[in-house]
């Protein structure tokens, strides 16, 4: 053997398997990854001043884009900081509809994230699989809202229009397709395969100490042993008033974030069964002027997103736009996680754990 | 043999040495047509399998079925422009010439579904496949270079890896059955099988040869030289156009013969009772068939290290251990 040479390979932006816009900058040795080297900001759109040019009312259709996977949680996000900041109490049957609708949008952020990181280990049946069961949710949100990526269903006060008649069986019934495809299908195809499982196990180990030193939250923190959800730890909409679990993992590898994620499903399948079941009558929003001024105050909301603890820093100062809007992001932090994640592995081991961190590069980038 | 066939039929018409001359046409035109239906019509089978097993319909707007859905691919991919650039032009256009034509010259020596149904006959066809398949390697790697790409060059290099590690297996496994019949000619294989079939004999021979088979021909779990998530196609990823469409077709005609192998191999080939041979062979083809399509769309991929792993542990070992216990059968 002669003198080993070290090639520099470009992974993304346009990189095809890549989540997003990232992009990845890694020193190969043969097959092996000795250096990487995260670079974010592609995808950067101003969404933190586009608020500050906004009503507080029309600040909703960026929120859908920020994290476009999972767009109604970002939505009921904004909607708390702005009913907080402006003192707006909300009426019992909005916040049972936005706990069912940010629980639908959970599980199809999980669904897509089940799906492509099947894909990313070459499964492509997987992917096709959790899109078929994800279009079932799909098609509840547009009858619900109207719209289906970016629905635009929350406004200040409540949401634009009500449940149509008949939506709750319908979606007992999705949940329960969802439920048999997710306990005897996903697990045939991914929990019990052994391929999937030579090659997630022991792969993209994050430590309880990486948790900290990076501040990662959500799924990824929860798979790493740290008990830790803001649904339960301080509660906000419904989720005081149904019963789940938090489902956690000790090794910290690529699979137990596969593991915690499905088993999130299952939890959120429960908390909409519960929401439907109490689901009480009454009016469906507050109705609120559409331009608001809100005094001068900070506000700050941290909510459970599917990806982590999502917050939004408001300062306003007594007129009808905010004067600062801060966003923080949960994949922002695990984003930096890679770069000590991504050395000493095969290449073929990128992918996986670049998917098990489940990035969105619009969330990130901002 | 097909070629006796019709030389006799035309030299009743005409006389000697212009009959010769007819007969070769006629023989090379069927060659033609016949090897490019097989893969094209494997092809469907398996857009269509997947397709079922995804929820999806898969084509069907092309003809009945969406029959011909491969021919308007194929046409499509001969009008792509040539847009490759930084290439090393020799070994980017002999690559995919050689290994269709290699391919393709599988399917002239493999009797298709009866006794003396081939066009080329040689007493040694068994061995001659194995030596087209064999030859894969080596393009990967000339193809890996050639395209001036860094993704096609590990690509290359992991084919290059994983072919020489997996065809000692296979290479094993096809003396065992030689050595059982004595012979490396096809036909006189599976005519040996007429009384028993050598699956009795040889079971975990067949697995180890459907494996190492899957592996060679990089078919889906077996296609990390491919990978299409980490590496874009790996050695093809400057490929489009018809020279991509060659290695398609190159691709669907070795699946065709691993399963035909099989079938002669193991499973008595067209031998078997109460109906013809031929629709014997058909049948066992399309069973063996069905089951190498399958894991392509139900397993992932394994790593290349955990490949290569498993190909020298496990697979070899094992068809070593089964060629011993066939030596002793037939000594004893």
């Amino acid at each position: 053997m002669g003198k080993e040479k070290i090639m520099r390979l470009n992974f993304g932006p346009v990189h095809p398997a890549m989540h997003g816009v990232l992009k990845v900058i890694l020193d190969v040795k043969g097959d092996t990854v000795i250096k990487a080297q995260t670079e974010i900001g592609f995808l950067h759109r101003a969404s933190e001043k586009i608020a500050e040019m906004r009503y507080f009312s029309n600040y909703y259709p960026i929120m859908d884009k920020l994290d476009y996977v999972s767009a109604l949680n970002m939505e009921i996000l904004y909607a708390s900081v702005v009913e907080k900041a402006a003192n707006i109490e909300i009426p019992p049957r909005a916040v049972y509809i936005r706990t069912i609708m940010a629980e639908i949008q959970r599980i199809m952020s999980h669904l897509i994230f089940i799906g492509s990181f099947g894909e990313d280990i070459g499964n492509m049946t997987g992917f096709i699989w959790a899109l078929r069961e994800r279009e079932l949710l799909m098609n509840i949100v547009e009858k619900v809202s109207g719209g289906r990526l970016a629905p635009m269903y929350i406004c200040n006060g409540g949401m634009f229009y009500d449940f149509p008649q008949g939506i709750e069986e319908e979606i007992l019934k999705v949940l329960s397709v969802i439920e048999n495809k997710v306990n005897h299908e996903y697990n045939a195809m991914f929990t019990k395969n052994q391929i999937f499982l030579s090659r997630t196990k022991g792969i993209g180990i994050i430590t309880t100490d990486m948790i900290k030193k990076y501040g990662i939250t959500g799924p990824i923190a929860r798979a790493s042993g740290i008990n830790r959800d803001l649904r339960k730890v301080s509660p906000y909409l419904a989720y005081d008033k149904v019963d789940f679990d938090i489902p956690t993992e000790k090794e910290g590898d690529t699979y137990s974030r596969f593991v915690v994620r499905i088993r999130e499903v299952l939890e959120s399948i429960k908390i909409i069964r519960q929401c439907i079941k109490d689901l009480p009558a009454g009016p469906y929003k507050t109705v609120v002027p559409w331009i608001i001024r809100i005094p001068k105050k900070d506000t700050l909301v941290k909510q459970e997103s599917p990806r982590g603890e999502m917050g939004v820093f408001l300062v306003t100062d007594g007129s009808d736009k905010p004067y600062r809007l801060k966003l923080r992001s949960p994949t922002f932090f695990a984003i930096h996680a890679l770069q000590e994640l991504l050395v000493n592995i095969k290449i073929a081991d990128i992918f996986v754990i670049v998917a098990s961190i489940d990035p969105v590069m619009g969330e990130v980038d901002r | 043999m097909i070629s006796n066939y019709i030389y006799s039929f035309v030299s009743k018409f005409v006389f000697s040495p212009l009959s010769y001359i007819i007969s070769f046409i006629i023989i090379a035109i069927l060659a033609v047509m016949v090897t490019a239906l097989i893969p094209l019509f494997i092809g469907w089978v398996d857009r269509k399998y997947a397709a079922r097993i995804e929820s999806r319909y898969g084509p069907v707007y092309v003809g009945p079925f969406g029959l011909l859905q491969n021919f308007a691919d194929l046409t499509k991919m001969l009008g792509k422009r040539f847009i490759a650039t930084n290439i090393d032009w020799f070994s980017f256009n002999f690559t995919p010439i050689a290994l269709a034509t290699s391919s393709f010259a599988m399917l002239l020596i493999i009797p298709l579904g009866g006794p003396g149904l081939e066009f080329i006959s040689i007493p040694y066809s068994l061995l001659f496949i194995y030596t087209l398949l064999a030859i894969s390697p080596l393009l990967l790697l000339v193809a890996g270079w050639g395209e001036n790409n860094k993704y096609a060059l590990i690509g290359g290099f992991r084919g290059a890896a994983q072919i020489i590690s997996y065809e000692l297996a296979l290479i094993v496994v096809l003396s065992s059955v030689a050595l059982l019949s004595g012979s490396y000619s096809i036909n006189s294989i599976v005519s040996n099988q007429s009384s028993i079939w050598y699956i009795a004999y040889l079971p975990v021979t067949m697995i180890v040869f459907i494996i190492a088979g899957l592996a060679i021909i990089e078919r889906e779990p077996f296609d990390v030289p491919e990978a299409s998530q980490e590496l874009q196609a790996g050695w093809k990823i400057e490929y489009s156009g018809i020279r991509y469409g060659l290695f398609l077709i190159g691709d669907y005609v070795k699946v065709t013969v691993i399963a035909m192998l099989v079938t002669y191999l193991f499973l008595g080939g067209w031998n078997g009772p109460f109906i013809p041979g031929i629709l014997w062979f058909i049948i066992k083809t399309a069973i063996v068939l069905m089951i190498i399509l399958t894991p392509r769309w139900v397993l992932g991929r394994p790593r290349i290290d955990q490949l290569i792993k498993f190909g020298w542990n496990w697979l070899l070992p094992l068809a070593v251990l089964n060629l011993i216990l066939v030596e002793l059968l037939v000594v004893l």
